[in-house]
Order: C-alpha cells, then sequence, then structure tokens
C-alpha cells in the first residue's frame, strides 16, 4: 500500500527591526549575556510594554508579499506557559485575530501552498543546560518575530525545501528580516503526518520543533515518513507527540507526548491597546515593497532572455540580483553581463555567504562600461576577461587597464597582411581545416592574437582567413 | 480552599521565608484571594459583549529607536548564583 506525505510548516521569522518588540532594547545579535535587557524584557512586575511601530508594518510587508488578507483591527494575546526562558511565564502573541490570514505562496510547479496565517510574537531568552541546572541569558528575550503558518499542503520533501526557500526569500528581498538561519532568524517547526493515498481523512501528526537547517528539515521530513510509514504497516498506531531530529544519528527521537492536549489559557493583553491598520497605510506599505523574487525570475527570463537557471542563480542572492540588473542595463545582450557574474565573478565568490554579502570591488557601472567595450567589439572576450580579473583585484574601472591605442584594435589592412602571413605560416592547419577539421581552424586564429597580444578582433579576422583561404 | 501545605510549597518556590506564626494568617488571605478570584465563574453574560476594543484605544507605539539598556551590574543584582552574566535557574521540581 502506497502512502502519501501531509506536512505543514511553522515558520518564525526574527524581524530586523533596530529595537525590541515591547521595549527599546536592541536586538542586536550577541552581545555579553544579559546585556540587551531592561525591566520590561525581563518581565519585571508593574512595567509597561508598548509595542513597536516596526513591527506592525514588517509583519503587514510580510503578509502583502506573500498574498495575504490584512486585518485592520488585530491584538495581542498571552499564551500563558511556564518555562524559564521566557521570565513573565506567558508569551506576548496573537491568538484570535492574526494580522494577516489566507495567503498563499505558488510553487514552481504552480501549485500554492496555502498560508493560513501571520502572527506577531515575541521571542523568548535563551538557555543552557549544564549539569542539571540552567543557564539563562534574555537578550533574545523579546526580539520580535513573525510566525507564518502553512496549512497542511506539503506533499513532498522537495515541495516543503522549495517553499521554505521562497519564503526566505521573499522575506529577505521585502527587508523585514536577514533572515540567517544560522543565526536562527529563521526557524521552523515542521507538523508531519501520512494517509494512504487516496484516503481523505489526515492522520495522527507529530511535530518536530525548532529547525534551523534546509538540509536537516528534508532529512528529518524523509525519516519521519518512513518511521510512521513502517508503525503503520505493522499494525501500530502513531501517537501525536513532539519529537527532536538528531542531526549525528539522523533520526528523530520523542521528546514529550501531547495526548493532554496544551493549555495554554490565552487571553487578551491587558497591559496592550489594539492595533489598527489602515486602508491608507496598507496601500502605502504595498507600494513600498520591492519586486520580489519571483516578479524579477520573470522579468530576466521573459524580458531580459536569460536562461531559466541563469536566472534562478541570479534571484538566489538579493545583492548579486540587483548588482545584475544595474550592470546589464542598456546592453543589447543582457546575457553576456549574466556570464560574466555566473562564471568569473562567482568564482570570487564560492560560498553562499559569500555570494549572500556579495561585497565586490568594482560597482556595477564598471562591468556595464566593460562589456559595452565587447558589445561595440571594441576589445574582444579575452581582452575583456583579462581586464574583468584585473578590475576585481584592484577596484579600478576598465580605462585603467585599457588604453585607447588597444581600443583601437588592429587597422583592416595590417589585419590582412597578418592574416596573409597566418596562412602562409600554418598550411598544415589550413589543410586540415579544409580537409573538415573545424578545430585546425582555431589554431590560425591562435596565430593572429599571439601576434597581435589579443588586440585583434577574432571575428574580423575569421572573415578574412576565410576570404583568404576561399581564394587558395 | 487553599492549605498550608500549598503555601508552604509556593513560598519554597518563590524564595518568600514565612514566619510559621503567620502561616495561619496568610493561609485564610490567600484561600480569600482565591475565592474571589473563583466569582468570575458565576458571572452570566446574557449580552454578546465585544471587549477587544473595549477600552476604545488603539495604537500605542514606540518608535523604532535603540534605547540603551540596563547595565548587566544592574540587571544580574538579585540573582541567586549563576556566573559569567548568567541568570541560574536549580531544578526544584
Amino acid at each position: 500500500m502506497s502512502y502519501e506525505l501531509v506536512v505543514g510548516l511553522e515558520t518564525h521569522v526574527e524581524l530586523s527591526t533596530n529595537t525590541k518588540i515591547f521595549c527599546q532594547c536592541t536586538t542586536e545579535f550577541g552581545g555579553e549575556p544579559n546585556s540587551h535587557c531592561c525591566p520590561i524584557c525581563l518581565g519585571m512586575p508593574g512595567t509597561l510594554p508598548k509595542l513597536n511601530k516596526k513591527v506592525v508594518e514588517y509583519a503587514v510587508k510580510a503578509g502583502l508579499a506573500t498574498n495575504c488578507k490584512i486585518r485592520n483591527l488585530s491584538k495581542m494575546d498571552r499564551k500563558n506557559y511556564v518555562y524559564p526562558d521566557l521570565p513573565k511565564a506567558y508569551q506576548v502573541t496573537q491568538f484570535d485575530k492574526p494580522i494577516c490570514e489566507d495567503g498563499y505562496i505558488t510553487l514552481s510547479s504552480g501549485k500554492s501552498i496555502r498560508i493560513n496565517r501571520i502572527h506577531i510574537e515575541e521571542d523568548a531568552g535563551k538557555l543552557i543546560h549544564e549539569r542539571g541546572d540552567t543557564y539563562i541569558d534574555y537578550n533574545r528575550g523579546g526580539v520580535p518575530l513573525v510566525e507564518i503558518v502553512t496549512d497542511p499542503d506539503i506533499r513532498t520533501v522537495d515541495e516543503a525545501v522549495e517553499y521554505i526557500e521562497q519564503l526566505r526569500l521573499i522575506m529577505k528581498y521585502i527587508g523585514v528580516s536577514d533572515v540567517k538561519m544560522q543565526e536562527g532568524s529563521l526557524r521552523c517547526d515542521v507538523n508531519i503526518s501520512v494517509r494512504k493515498k487516496g484516503e481523505e481523512k489526515f492522520g495522527t501528526r507529530t511535530e518536530i520543533k525548532n529547525m534551523n537547517s534546509v538540509n536537516f528539515i528534508a532529512k528529518a521530513i524523509a525519516y519521519e515518513f518512513e518511521r510512521q510509514v513502517d508503525i503503520l504497516e505493522s499494525g501500530g498506531e502513531i501517537h501525536q507527540e513532539t519529537r527532536r531530529y538528531d542531526s549525528d544519528l539522523n533520526i528523530t527521537e520523542s521528546m514529550r507526548s501531547k495526548e493532554d492536549a496544551e493549555d495554554y489559557r490565552y487571553f487578551r493583553e491587558p497591559d496592550l491597546v489594539n492595533i489598527y491598520v489602515s486602508e491608507e497605510e496598507i496601500k502605502k506599505y504595498k507600494a513600498e515593497l520591492p519586486q520580489l523574487p519571483h516578479e524579477k525570475l520573470n522579468i530576466f527570463i521573459n524580458e531580459y532572455g536569460l536562461p531559466k537557471d541563469d536566472a534562478e542563480l541570479l534571484i538566489k542572492y538579493k545583492k548579486v540580483a540587483e548588482y545584475y540588473e544595474e550592470a546589464s542595463k542598456n546592453l543589447k545582450n543582457k546575457k553576456l553581463a549574466s556570464n560574466y557574474i555566473l562564471g568569473q565573478i562567482y568564482r570570487k565568490f564560492p560560498t553562499d555567504s559569500e555570494k549572500e554579502e556579495f561585497n565586490i570591488s568594482i560597482p556595477p557601472k564598471y562591468l556595464n562600461d566593460l562589456i559595452q567595450l565587447v558589445e561595440s567589439r571594441k576589445i574582444n572576450s579575452s581582452m575583456a576577461s583579462n581586464a574583468l580579473e584585473k578590475m576585481l583585484d584592484s577596484g579600478k574601472a576598465v580605462t585603467e587597464f585599457i588604453s585607447e591605442k588597444d581600443m583601437e584594435g588592429i587597422d583592416e589592412n595590417t589585419l590582412r597582411e597578418l592574416c596573409i602571413k597566418a596562412v602562409n605560416e600554418n598550411q598544415k592547419a589550413v589543410e586540415s581545416y579544409l580537409g573538415g577539421k573545424e578545430k585546425a581552424f582555431k589554431s590560425i586564429i591562435g596565430y593572429i592574437m599571439r601576434e597581435t597580444k589579443g588586440k585583434a578582433d577574432p571575428i574580423k579576422a575569421t572573415e578574412i582567413i576565410k576570404e583568404i583561404i576561399g581564394k587558395i | 480552599m487553599v492549605s498550608k501545605e500549598e503555601i508552604i510549597k509556593i513560598a519554597k518556590l518563590s524564595n518568600l521565608f514565612l514566619d510559621e506564626n503567620v502561616m495561619e494568617e496568610i493561609t485564610e488571605e490567600m484561600a480569600k484571594i482565591v475565592e474571589f478570584a473563583d466569582a468570575i465563574n458565576t458571572i452570566v453574560c446574557d449580552e454578546d459583549i465585544e471587549f477587544d476594543n473595549i477600552n476604545q484605544i488603539e495604537n500605542a507605539f514606540n518608535e523604532d529607536e535603540v534605547v540603551e539598556s540596563y547595565s548587566s551590574d544592574e540587571v544580574l543584582r538579585n540573582r541567586e548564583g549563576g556566573e559569567n552574566g548568567y541568570f541560574l535557574v536549580r531544578r526544584r521540581v
């Protein structure tokens, strides 16, 4: 009997505001333990929290970018639970009136993953467990988050991975989060169940908490699918529970049972007033949204004429995509700019994080200038490539490495004389070429490029040589 | 009802010292507080009251501008145990 995977994701995205959600302590990552704290984020009695205006703006933007409806009037609630990562013994979050609802993200297959809701909440402190005791750093306590919850629409590991990557890219593009998974700015709770193919009723689900690596999420889902199918096939039943993924062993293991449904005793947060977002504000935030990754992708493919794979490699990193747009301005062949970026330039940025940061030494205008010279055939591609290497190393413009004289190239008479010489001195290659060996032609051109130190226009030289050979 | 044992347990968890001779009085006071809170269960509400906007106040916001946090010394002044700037929670239950 074949089974179907059913996955829903709850993604926590840390917002990149300057200050915490209910006080004005910095949200900066790291710092000495408990050095970014005040009585409000430490949950001292008698303090009065106030919502950070930017959090509302960022949450609305996250909703708009994922096709959500924005609720004009929303409020904050208390979710009660006793654990030392929250000094107040409750988390301030949104329960029945989340700020955004009913959105979706469309995958490359055309399938939409529905977003049930996006709500605002505060992050908890960091706990370090040692020898039975627990040490707490509240620097992260009160850092603003949005939690983005999907419906259980995901059916394969690939869909889960693509959804997370798309979501991550959208949040990065709209500038509401740095989405650094290694720093915990994007974390996923993964709900997994299985059911027999064709069945409508969902199976009992398990939840794997706090995953901050796409690779581990993929492995954990694959493992959990197999585990649940094995249990059902051997006549057992799945227990609703929270599980943890052990990346060393590539297994999931039970953390706690959910049989006694958690009762968080949600109620309205009485210390905070309602949040009202007007239609005008929503319109303003919408107008401020930049081009989203899938919109850029379409433009790169349909208007700039890039192959899909190349376009995907460019939009994967926001800074690279923006650099490419500038560098390819007014070019006849926009693919040329993409070739230089994906080839010679990417080699200087081998890792993902280096491409993400994209600290390139030359502004896009310099690359554009270089390519314009290639397009106008003032320099050939090998000269361009040499010059680009020097430009990247020094941060200087192309004119520093290629003179006006270089750009003049070789006049036609001189080139013609050289071509005659090349044909005379490479008789063997000429014969091989005339005998059908296309490759032999390259050695004749190579001779000319050597003689002219790369200044000759190989296309023009090819025309002349073919003309001469034709005359032989 | 609130028992004396519950008061002792809460006091222990809260790091509060309670003198034996006030124990009875405090137990009675705590019982009254809980009883008062229980009164909420007796409320009969016929009307459909919209509580969400009951105070008619909206949008009291902080600007997203950093204000200096408290110094670590101040933050950690009353902690018990702990080292290297961390709070410590000892296993109690």
